[in-house]
């Protein structure tokens, strides 16, 4: 058949989704600290995503459009789960950290991860993007809904933050 | 101090294997599947084909021909987006040029060639659906003016709306408003152009000059009669002009279905 050389059509939606799927699942595991309700919060941002696909009109913003789904998801999830006061259950209980040999590295990553936690909402957001999504500032800047500025300043200050609060422990 | 801090190896470490996320995909997919089809969008068949009228956009739903639009006047993204909104876009040129071919003997004087089903999925108002639906009553070589068709959705003032209404039809050609016309017997405007009006018109049989109006030989056709009258008829120039139809010769006016003014003898 031959293809019509001015039609330029958008790709189907599972096309356009599937080279990020495995980031985003791995971004998921991340911001929620648990297996179960990272596959729920998938289900959940491909659900919102194909529903609002016909007015995404910049495919090359994708990437940063399903984090920026993602990412307000996880918000929406964070806050319902305080409203409600939910007990979080300890992430380390159905996720596994990576083995090392080291003595107390296990308690150094459960000691981060709380660290991370509590960090302010945005700051938390952006550095789980840079450091673990791996997306670029002006990616980060575009889920987020803030400058590229913003952006690094957000992942500096939670790293910063960070090792500050470590230093205290 | 350490080579690395333990911030620092908290995230060079702690990655998640690729097993793992693979595994939570195929569980999240599989619980996804029932999910999506509740909300899933019926495909629609998209294609560009060639025209007398220029190139025309053409896309193609389960349940009719959905949209015919105009890359001449209209960007293709715009139209590609209103589809988006209902239905997910497929390319498939064989759909295109089915449509495409009926079109093009259309063009040619066949005045059975649309046989395909319309569609209406992508009107979004109710007025512009009415207005649409009694459009397609009016036959072909016939045309009725914006305020007659006003009239006959029950909105006798609201030509303008209908004009409107016109602007946006989804399924020009098919849905005929190229057989709108203004009421001092301008043809008044069209999606596709003027000139594609005018080329649209003369397939019917209008002779439409380079004044854009509508000949003077036409015949008035009375709706509800069914009687077809010379214009200076004095039962013509009676009648309801909200329930008039002009057709372009007393031939196509047979064909739908009217007969003579025993007055005036209309040829």
């Amino acid at each position: 058949m031959m293809a019509n050389p001015g039609l330029k059509l958008p790709p189907p939606f599972e096309e356009a989704i599937a080279p990020y799927e495995r980031e985003l699942m791995r971004f998921m595991v991340r911001m929620t600290g648990n297996h179960d309700d990272a596959t729920e919060l998938f289900q959940e941002m491909c659900l919102r995503a194909y529903k609002a696909y016909p007015r995404l009109e910049d495919f090359s913003e994708i990437r940063a459009w399903l984090y920026r789904i993602a990412t307000n998801l996880g918000r929406n999830r964070a806050r319902d789960n305080a409203r409600r006061s939910r007990v979080i259950v300890d992430a380390g209980a159905s996720y596994r950290e990576p083995a090392s040999d080291q003595i107390g590295a296990q308690q150094d990553v459960a000691a981060v991860r709380t660290l991370i936690e509590a960090l302010p909402e945005k700051q938390r957001q952006a550095l789980t993007m840079r450091k673990l999504g791996g997306l670029e500032y002006d990616q980060i800047a575009a889920a987020l809904g803030c400058s590229i500025e913003g952006a690094r300043a957000n992942v500096s200050q939670a790293l910063k933050k960070l090792k500050a609060e470590w230093s205290q422990l | 101090m350490s080579p690395q801090h333990p911030v620092e190896r908290y995230f060079s470490n702690s990655d998640i294997p690729d097993e793992t996320l693979d595994h939570l995909l195929r569980e999240a997919r599989q619980k996804l599947e029932p999910r999506m089809r509740v909300i899933r969008r019926s495909e629609a068949a998209v294609g560009i084909t060639k025209s007398p009228y220029g190139p025309l956009l053409i896309a193609v739903g389960p349940a009719g021909l959905l949209m015919v639009h105009y890359l001449n006047t209209q960007s293709m993204q715009r139209g590609i987006a209103m589809l988006r909104l209902k239905f997910d876009p497929i390319e498939d040129a064989q759909a295109a040029e089915q449509i495409g071919d009926q079109i093009r003997r259309f063009a040619a004087g066949e005045r059975d060639a649309l046989e395909y089903k319309s569609d209406l999925s992508l009107v979004t108002g109710d007025f512009q659906r009415r207005a649409l639906q009694r459009l397609m009553e009016v036959p072909f070589g016939a045309v009725i003016t914006y305020h007659a068709l006003a009239a006959t959705i029950g909105a006798p003032s609201a030509q303008r709306a209908v004009g409107n209404a016109m602007a946006t039809n989804p399924i020009p050609i098919y849905v005929p408003c190229h057989r709108v016309v203004r009421s001092d017997g301008i043809i008044g405007h069209y999606g596709g152009g003027t000139q594609c009006k005018v080329e649209l018109l003369r397939t019917e049989g209008f002779a439409i000059g380079q004044n854009l109006r509508l000949p003077a030989q036409a015949v008035c056709g009375h709706r509800v009669t069914h009687i077809f009258c010379r214009p200076d008829c004095s039962a013509a120039r009676r009648a309801n002009p909200d329930k008039t139809l002009i057709f372009a010769t007393a031939e196509s006016a047979r064909h739908a279905g009217l007969r003579a003014c025993k007055l005036c003898h209309p040829q």
